[in-house]
């Protein structure tokens, strides 16, 4: 969670940053998430993908590339945050369309399933991809099939600029699994333990064949919802949002736990800003793609 | 001229062909499988599938809901993750509920990754007016052709349905299979011997003289029969069957036009933006300017009203017309 | 009378048919209602059965053998004696009833 915060920070003070969506605040979801995955076991997301990807143990020297559009990148550069993909490393991608990635999942999820593989596909979404109606097709199908698909809902509570409650129906989002009988639950996004303890139950259900589950995390946007989208919160309300953050809740938790004093966690601190300044070095030291790579892979 | 004996072949249904090409592939790569509405033990809203539910089983013939969002998206993941969908979608103006997955994901899942992931996923279906109204005739695959990363095939003999259907399984990227309502009455001889249609490849139906005459799908029946109905007052067409959209092989088209020197395309869709748009500019490009005409449907609606859709969708009087208008005779 | 059993014309967009069965050989009677031969077009399965009496004389198209709407898969007659004009079209066409599955 540090790593991916720092790594924001870094990355949004460049000058050549790009078109950035932050994680900043939501990262106990994708770290809860990955915490439970193994090598066996695809994940997927959405376009708020450096969360995901660092949490999944992408290396983040090639995530700082591809998000800067080097070619020492995940993708040479080419897919860039919205769509980087690392599917050897367990990281099937992001997609940039909101809800685009929910059936490509379950598609992923089959592929799984015929094949008798030992692990299971995660995707990751926002509350802005609940009132798609791909999500309600994917669900129906998923439970048809039993299909080893975990869904989990990162609900920040917003969609740019669009409060949850304003356009979606259901009290909570996990409602949206129930008409189809599988398991789903609501739970507080900015603790990564709860995160880590639904989601080993819901992955174990999945890989031992029992079907799809839905995991509502409530969480933070602690930024606004691009690089290049203006805040339309307050700044009291932002205030209190920021204080809810997942990392100083685990720190404070281990810390009563005895299991991590200050010097340790300045340590972490050091460490993370090492690795960093190591991915900045790393990416500015390889080029930006030929401009004959436009056409490279095309078909 | 070949001293090969000829090709031994067998009288087969437009549906048959496919079938069979399904069934042949679907042997040799135990990981296609069929999604769509009636695909299973119903073997197909036209029978195309027939024999597949039977010998390859639920696992790999199955019945979906009416959910082409997800359906297609199912079958882009499942070729993603390493395996092979054939996706139905039993009429073309439905393709559009589809289109996300296979234009944004799977046209783009090479490019985007840099290669890591590719999507060979076959995405069929049925287009073309048949007296069932507006939502339920369009010729749309002009809207496909133009997707970077996407192929699009477009048979119109039952030899062709199984040899491009057998090279749209075995591509490596995302196939648009579309063939037409009117197609399936059709038969015609088919290969005994296993043959594939390579994507990308036109066929010269009718050799002529006079003037090139372009089409695909359906409409090349339409102009067969009218340049038989030509000959008989001297006027000689050649006739090309395009076979592919994406790939063009509008190498075949201008060979052909720099003999003849007139280019008549014919489609059942939209003139605008529409495939003899784009062959009428690319032959203006390789040959200079020559003598065009494009005959395509009326800018509306196709009811399923038979007066109506009569009025809209081109026949041979229209194709005919537009010859003898082109060349003046 | 001579009869020719020809392909059943007002089965919708049907341009061709495939023999699958016939139910009988040159020389059988068959009484109105009996099952004559089996076709099947591009989407279903047609069951043609005799209008009227006959007696089948010549079988035009074998199992297997593809004919078009309208053409004569088969000639019939009266009586077993009646002899059979040349080529392969009589003037009267045989009552038929055919179902399709």
């Amino acid at each position: 969670m540090i790593l991916i915060r720092a790594f924001e920070a870094a990355l949004r003070v460049r000058p050549d940053h790009g078109f950035q969506l932050l994680s900043s605040g939501q990262e106990a979801v994708s770290v809860g998430v990955c915490a439970v995955l193994t090598e066996a076991d695809q994940l997927l997301c959405s376009g708020r993908s450096i969360g995901p990807a660092l949490a999944r143990g992408l290396d983040p020297g090639a995530v700082m590339a591809e998000l800067t559009g080097r070619t020492g990148g995940l993708n040479r550069g080419k897919a860039g945050r919205g769509h980087m993909a690392h599917p050897a490393a367990g990281f099937f991608g992001a997609h940039a369309v909101v809800g685009g990635n929910l059936a490509i999942a379950a598609g992923v999820a089959l592929a799984f399933q015929a094949a008798k593989r030992p692990g299971a596909v995660v995707c990751l979404f926002g509350d802005g991809a609940c009132g798609a109606g791909v999500l309600h097709e994917t669900l129906n199908i998923a439970a048809i099939w039993q299909l080893p698909l975990v869904l989990v809902c990162d609900n920040n509570g917003i969609s740019v600029s669009t409060p949850r409650d304003l356009v979606l129906a259901p009290r909570h989002l996990a409602d949206l699994a129930a008409p189809f009988a599988m398991p789903a639950a609501t739970i507080d996004g900015m603790d990564v333990l709860a995160v880590r303890d639904a989601m080993a139950a819901y992955i174990a259900r999945a890989r031992a064949g029992a079907g799809p589950a839905f995991l509502e995390c409530l969480s933070e946007r602690f930024s606004s919802h691009s690089t290049a989208t203006t805040e339309t919160r307050s700044q009291q309300a932002m205030a209190t949002i920021r204080a809810r953050c997942p990392i100083e809740r685990l720190s404070a938790h281990l810390i009563a736990e005895g299991l991590l004093d200050t010097a340790q966690r300045a340590t972490l601190e050091t460490e993370v800003a090492g690795e960093v300044a190591r991915a900045l070095a790393f990416a500015d030291s390889t080029p930006y793609p030929d401009a004959a790579e436009a056409m490279s892979d095309v078909v | 001229m070949s001293s090969e004996p000829p090709v031994r072949t067998v009288r087969l249904f437009f549906r048959e062909a496919i079938a069979r090409a399904l069934a042949e592939e679907m042997r040799l790569d135990a990981s296609i499988i069929v999604l769509g509405q009636d695909v299973g033990a119903f073997g197909g809203s036209y029978k195309e599938f027939v024999g597949l539910f039977e010998e390859f089983g639920a696992s790999r013939v199955r019945d979906t809901p009416v959910a082409e969002a997800v359906m297609v998206g199912i079958g882009v993941g499942v070729a993603a993750a390493g395996m092979r969908a054939l996706v139905n979608i039993t009429y073309m103006d439905f393709l559009m509920l589809g289109l996300d997955p296979l234009v944004n994901y799977a046209a783009k899942a090479r490019f985007k990754t840099a290669g890591q992931i590719t999507v060979p996923v076959v995405v069929k279906t049925t287009a073309g007016a048949r007296g069932q109204g507006v939502a339920h005739s369009q010729c749309i695959e002009a809207w496909l052709m133009g997707v970077p990363g996407l192929s699009v095939v477009v048979p119109s003999t039952p030899t062709d349905a199984y040899g491009l259907m057998k090279s749209a399984l075995r591509a490596e990227g995302p196939v648009l299979y579309v063939d037409h309502k009117r197609l399936f009455p059709t038969a015609g001889p088919v290969p005994i011997a296993e043959t594939l249609v390579p994507i990308g490849q036109a066929a010269i139906r009718r050799a002529g003289a006079h003037v090139t005459v372009v089409s695909y799908s359906f409409m090349v029946r339409v102009a067969l029969d009218a340049a038989a109905q030509l000959e008989k007052s001297g006027v000689s067409c050649e006739v090309i069957d395009l076979r592919s959209l994406a790939p063009i092989d509008i190498a075949t088209v201008a060979a052909s036009v720099s003999r003849t020197g007139a280019l008549v395309t014919l489609e059942e869709g939209q003139l605008i933006c529409g495939v003899g748009a784009e062959i009428a500019f690319q032959i203006r490009e390789l040959c200079g300017p020559v003598r065009v005409a494009r005959v395509g449907a009326l800018p509306a609606p196709v009811s399923s009203n038979p007066v109506l859709e009569a009025a809209v969708v081109p026949d041979t009087n229209r194709l005919i017309g537009a010859v003898r208008r082109l060349l003046s005779v | 009378m001579i009869y020719s059993l020809v392909v059943p014309s007002d089965m919708g967009d049907v341009e061709e048919v495939r023999v699958l069965e016939w139910h009988g050989e040159a020389g059988d009677a068959f009484a109105a209602g009996d099952l004559i031969v089996e076709l099947e077009t591009h989407k279903a399965l047609v069951e043609v059965r005799a209008g009227q009496p006959g007696m089948l004389r010549r079988i035009l198209c074998p199992v297997g053998g593809w004919m078009a709407v309208g053409q004569p898969l088969a000639t019939l007659s009266d009586r077993p004696d009646e002899p059979l004009p040349d080529g392969t079209r009589a003037q009267t066409q045989l009552l038929v009833e055919f179902r399709i599955s």
